[in-house]
């Protein structure tokens, strides 16, 4: 990528003085840019987190301290113990994980008819489409009331089930893109040695498409941490998330519970660090493989 | 197919598991605490209010055996979901919290407490709890139906250090003709909000302002609150014995526009405040007054970030003066009840654990903690004598209080209350906004006003105004058209 | 077609069979809702009065498109902020992808620290922008007073203007690294050949950006866009917890707006009559979208 000036060796000493001038500069550039936007994009993390370390003495000082001069955990403490933080961490985490398994396991066919067999036609694709397009309010009443006939509110069943169908459009539409690139070949080989079709799916084409399918998987692990407004309305005291206590401390102003309020950000934000770490080589080459792709 | 149902079934029976494995209560069992190993689930809309109740909850397990679980559901989605649950003919909740301005469209799912205080010998010491609360904040359709939680009334706070200081004094007298004291009037606070605004009126270099507010719609609509405490005392009154809305009228107008023309004077941000941020102003020694919920008075006291420790005042709301009288109308900011659900299986219970945390006692425990955001309610709370010297000089705060409640204006409590206070609301902060001039905001108010009383219902609402009239008229409020020009 | 081999050797019931789980669970969780959603939207359902509910027709329809000025402005709000955040995003992004592309050693763990704010929710985009953002206790606030540059306070959110452009900067904040993931992607793909061949074509490195990675990012570029744009017009948690529409109006979107005509209303059958005017206008918006976008392909080849 970088390399386009290596390619050309005939040119005079002050031509290849001013190229490494000038690509000295680009590299300078490139990196102070990166530097910028790097510290655009991860300073309000570092606000958070130095905020929610101050202990009560840095807390009320003012004008505020930028590194707490004693980093405490009091607030974290106050949230796992008061607040409940724990158990709406693990609920959080459960849920996720389980409707990332879900999702994962219903979309996948479902791409692959569309893939291979353009199953519906341009119907189906419009329809994930317009699903896509539709704001949680329009769903969260009828949901709600049938959840209650059918008393899936207050579990984790009914979470899961709701999060898996509202990610299927996006992980289908993905996994759309890695099946379209799936050499045809090495599956057809599979098939004439007597595979039957899941087989091949399961045997063969998962193992190779395996990075886009973290891709997707994370995503909806990230995708339902994230939702809140479902969460708030189907949840009880059993099932609440993490989302769900972070609002809890942002009305009627925060200042008394600050501390607490960036503790609970800090933990909310937690799995997409995870996340991207874990994704590093992955996130741009499984959106490479994805949809963006005719 | 057949090798992806397994997983899923899987996946779901994990899911029941671990449900099924949470909500396991443990049986009640007998004992000196007659009603140990209960549980009784509360449910609040925010972690302060939450933690409010974990100050009672030893003692409550100690006394009655039971034990506490608070559900807190995020403020902004609070009553609608709670109704979701009460609309479905059930709820998870045995004892819930309620703004009191939602209480027509929410009392119907609360348990009466007559029956009950009847049945259980229970004592609320109904005495103790203040007149004015007592009248307008706990019944529907005439019944007994909940426990007063939060007392929010507005007081007026100011820092003495901006107004004893001679320099201060002399500078006010020579530009406004009078002497620099706290305010009575709301002439005389803006004439103090334009003095103090933008520069160091406490000797100091840095700049500061000229008075505190929160002008932000949220809730049940912060700037709705501050106009009122203006509007009532220019004669307002939110409807006719019609129901046609009152609000664009003279009053009203007056009191916006006094509120947009002094709006240079208050912090930046206001238009966003909620409650918290201009307490932390004034704690913090930057807005010299400020009207305000009760419960300021505590973080004023508490040293730990408060620089006005000593050194701050405390009175009523300002009034305007009227023929030679000044009439205060300090506003009832809405509060919180607290109430037993009507679907509640473990009732008896529940009223055990009303009456408990409503003993004067465990009240107080309540409304004197710093940290609670809640204000006292009972008149022993105003008397205590632990309160009273809970920081230097509580008793002059817990005096203002009191000297308060006699001129108190309650919120317009008819069905669909918290709609009309919001649409207001908003409004307002679209004129403090420069977005419409301040007769626009109020007419296109009243015209939302008149949407709401139609769609529910004209008879209905009129029914229901009717009583609140009559009630406003035995507390002294009364609409009074000349009063917007002759106010002073 | 590369699938032709494969299709002629399916069974019938295979396609529909692989599809079932995710179309069963659909239907049942989101179609069979939204049916009755649309039946709710033709009564007049408050919470406030009770479950009982009159059938009014499309009175709420109409309402919502003649009568109801809030909402009809709220329309408005609602692109002026989308207009700006999405040639911002896109601009950044690129930019940012393109300056990634330059870089060889520490590009992944560069890309994901740079990806992480896409994976935040909006909720806590915004809290952490609040804390950025405050008067008091803000990060901004306090860099500006330390280094001198402002004497008082500074009010991200005083006028409906700056209101609108700190909206607007958190959303870039929150979205822009999305851009430059699918951006990037897209750059990938493009084959170093191409670029070699500018080269000896003697393009320099603009020309070679002008004419070869631009054409063939486009479709990148449209598909990234218009996700944004359909994720943009839901916008509702930086609203909620940043502005809460304020000052004013100024910054209340249409699910903003529904979600004060649920949430503090209780008019749900309205609320529900709101969202379907709301999808119908974004999908209407998509197609014109896509539209455009074939009709130009089209007529470039």
């Amino acid at each position: 990528m970088s390399t386009v000036a290596t390619a050309t060796p005939l040119v005079t000493v002050r031509r290849v003085n001013r190229h490494r001038v000038q690509r000295r500069l680009a590299g300078l550039l490139t990196y102070l840019g990166l530097a910028l936007a790097l510290a655009f994009f991860l300073g309000p993390f570092f606000w958070i987190v130095t905020t929610s370390l101050k202990g009560n003495e840095d807390f009320f000082a003012y004008p505020p301290v930028w590194i707490p001069s004693e980093p405490s955990l009091t607030h974290y403490g106050r949230l796992f113990t008061h607040s409940s933080g724990a158990r709406y961490f693990t609920n959080s985490l459960v849920i996720s994980s389980l409707s990332m398994f879900a999702a994962l396991v219903v979309s996948l066919p479902t791409a692959y008819s569309i893939a291979r067999w353009r199953f519906g036609g341009g119907f189906l694709s419009t329809l994930l489409l317009v699903l896509r397009m539709l704001p949680a309010i329009a769903l969260i009443i009828p949901v709600y009331l049938m959840y209650k006939l059918l008393g899936l509110t207050n579990t984790y069943l009914g979470l899961v089930a709701l999060y898996t169908v509202v990610y299927i459009p996006f992980a289908v539409w993905l996994l759309i893109g890695f099946l379209r690139d799936f050499p045809v070949e090495i599956e057809e080989a599979a098939l004439i040695d007597g595979c039957s079709r899941l087989r091949a799916l399961v045997r063969v084409v998962i193992p190779i498409i395996a990075p886009g399918l973290a891709v997707v998987a994370l995503f909806a692990f990230i995708a339902t941490w994230n939702e809140f407004l479902f969460a708030i309305v189907l949840t009880g005291i059993e099932t609440k998330t993490m989302m769900v206590l972070v609002t809890s401390f942002t009305t009627g102003g925060t200042d008394q519970f600050y501390g607490e309020a960036s503790a609970s950000v800090v933990l909310g934000v937690l799995p997409a660090f995870a996340v991207a770490f874990f994704l590093q080589r992955y996130l741009v080459k499984g959106l490479a493989l994805g949809g963006t792709k005719g | 197919m057949k090798r992806f149902r397994p997983a899923t079934c899987v996946a779901i029976l994990l899911a029941a598991l671990i449900t099924f494995g949470w909500l396991a209560v443990p049986d009640r069992a007998p004992g000196a605490r007659p009603y140990e190993g209960t549980t009784i689930r509360a449910v609040v809309n925010a972690e302060y209010v939450k933690y409010s109740l974990t100050l009672v909850e030893k003692d409550l397990y100690d006394t009655l055996g039971v034990k506490l679980e608070t559900e807190v559901i995020p403020a902004d989605a609070f009553v609608a979901k709670t109704l979701l649950e009460f609309n479905s003919g059930s709820s998870p909740w045995d004892l819930i919290m309620f703004g009191p301005s939602n209480m027509p469209d929410y009392g119907r799912h609360f348990e009466p407490l007559d029956p009950w205080i009847e049945k259980m010998k229970l004592n609320f010491h109904l005495d103790d709890i203040v007149d004015v609360f007592r009248k307008v904040m706990l019944r529907y359709n005439g019944k007994l139906v909940s426990m007063p939680y939060d007392g929010d009334i507005h007081i007026m706070y100011w820092n003495k250090v901006a107004f004893e200081r001679p320099d201060n004094q002399k500078k006010f007298k020579a530009k406004y003709g009078y002497d620099l004291k706290p305010p009575k009037t709301w002439k005389q606070w803006d004439d103090a909000a334009e003095f103090f605004h933008g520069w160091g009126w406490d000797g100091s270099p840095n700049k500061l302002f000229g008075a505190g507010a929160s002008y932000k719609p949220s809730g049940s609509g912060y700037s709705y609150h501050w106009w009122r405490e203006r509007f009532f005392a220019y004669g307002g009154n939110y409807f006719d014995a019609t129901m046609k809305p009152l609000i664009n009228t003279a009053a009203g107008l007056r009191a916006l526009e006094e509120m947009v023309r002094t709006m240079p004077y208050y912090p930046p941000g206001v238009l966003l405040f909620e409650s918290e941020e201009p307490k932390t102003m004034l704690v913090k020694g930057e807005v010299p007054m400020l009207c305000s919920w009760t419960s300021t008075g505590k973080r004023v006291g508490n040293p730990a970030e408060s620089v006005i420790v000593g050194k701050a005042g405390f009175g009523i709301v300002p009034g305007a003066e009227i023929d030679g009288k000044i009439v205060h109308r300090p506003p009832i900011t809405p509060g919180r009840g607290m109430a037993v659900s009507k679907y509640s299986k473990k009732k008896e219970a529940t009223m055990k654990v009303l009456e408990f945390i409503s003993l004067p006692e465990q009240s107080l425990k309540i409304v004197m903690d710093a940290k609670t955001i809640m204000d006292p309610w009972r008149v022993s709370h105003l008397r205590s004598e632990k309160f009273r010297k809970l920081f230097p000089d509580a008793d002059k705060y817990l005096d203002a209080i009191e000297q308060s409640f006699p001129f108190l204006v309650p919120d317009p409590v008819i069905p669909a209350a918290d709609e009309y206070q919001r649409k207001l609301s908003f409004e307002i902060t679209e004129a403090l906004a420069k977005r419409k001039s301040p007769k626009d905001a109020l007419d296109t108010a009243a015209k939302e006003w008149d949407k709401v009383t139609e769609r529910r219902g004209l008879e209905k609402q009129k029914a229901f105004w009717g009583e609140k009239l009559h009630e406003m008229k035995s507390l002294g409020i009364e609409y009074r058209p000349d009063w917007a020009a002759k106010a002073k | 077609m590369r699938g032709s081999a494969l299709a002629l050797k399916r069974k019938q019931w295979e396609p529909l069979a692989f599809a079932s789980p995710s179309l069963f669970l659909i239907t049942l969780i989101i179609v069979f809702p939204l049916g009755y959603s649309f039946y709710l939207s033709l009564l007049n359902f408050d919470l406030a009065v009770g479950p009982d509910a009159e059938f009014v027709g499309l009175r709420n329809y109409t309402e919502a498109l003649l009568r109801d000025e809030r909402f009809l402005g709220s329309i408005w709000n609602t692109a002026v902020i989308i207009v700006p955040s999405l040639a911002l995003e896109l601009l950044l992004g690129l930019l940012i992808a393109l300056l990634l592309s330059r870089v060889i050693h520490g590009r992944p763990i560069v890309t994901a620290l740079l990806a992480i704010p896409a994976m935040v929710s909006p909720v806590m985009a915004a809290m952490a922008w609040r804390m950025m953002f405050g008067v008091k206790f803000g990060a901004i606030n306090n860099l500006g007073r330390q280094l001198g540059i402002i004497d008082v306070y500074f009010d991200w959110f005083a006028t409906p203007f700056l209101s609108i452009v700190a909206v607007v900067l958190v959303e870039i904040w929150h979205n822009t690294p999305f851009m430059m993931l699918v951006l990037l992607a897209g750059l990938q793909s493009i084959p170093q050949e191409l670029y070699q061949a500018a080269k000896a074509d003697g393009a320099n490195a603009w020309q070679s950006f002008w004419f070869v990675t631009l054409p063939l990012l486009k479709f990148t570029m449209a598909v990234g866009v218009m996700i944004r744009m359909i994720d943009l017009t839901k916008i509702f948690g930086l609203i909620f917890i940043l502005t809460f529409g304020g000052p004013g109006g100024s910054t209340e979107t249409v699910a903003f707006n529904t979600y004060l005509v649920g949430f503090k209303d209780f008019r749900m059958s309205y609320a529900a009559a709101l969202s379907y005017v709301i999808v119908l206008g974004v999908l209407a918006l998509t197609l014109v979208f896509m539209w455009i976008s074939r009709h130009r392909e089209a007529r470039a080849a």
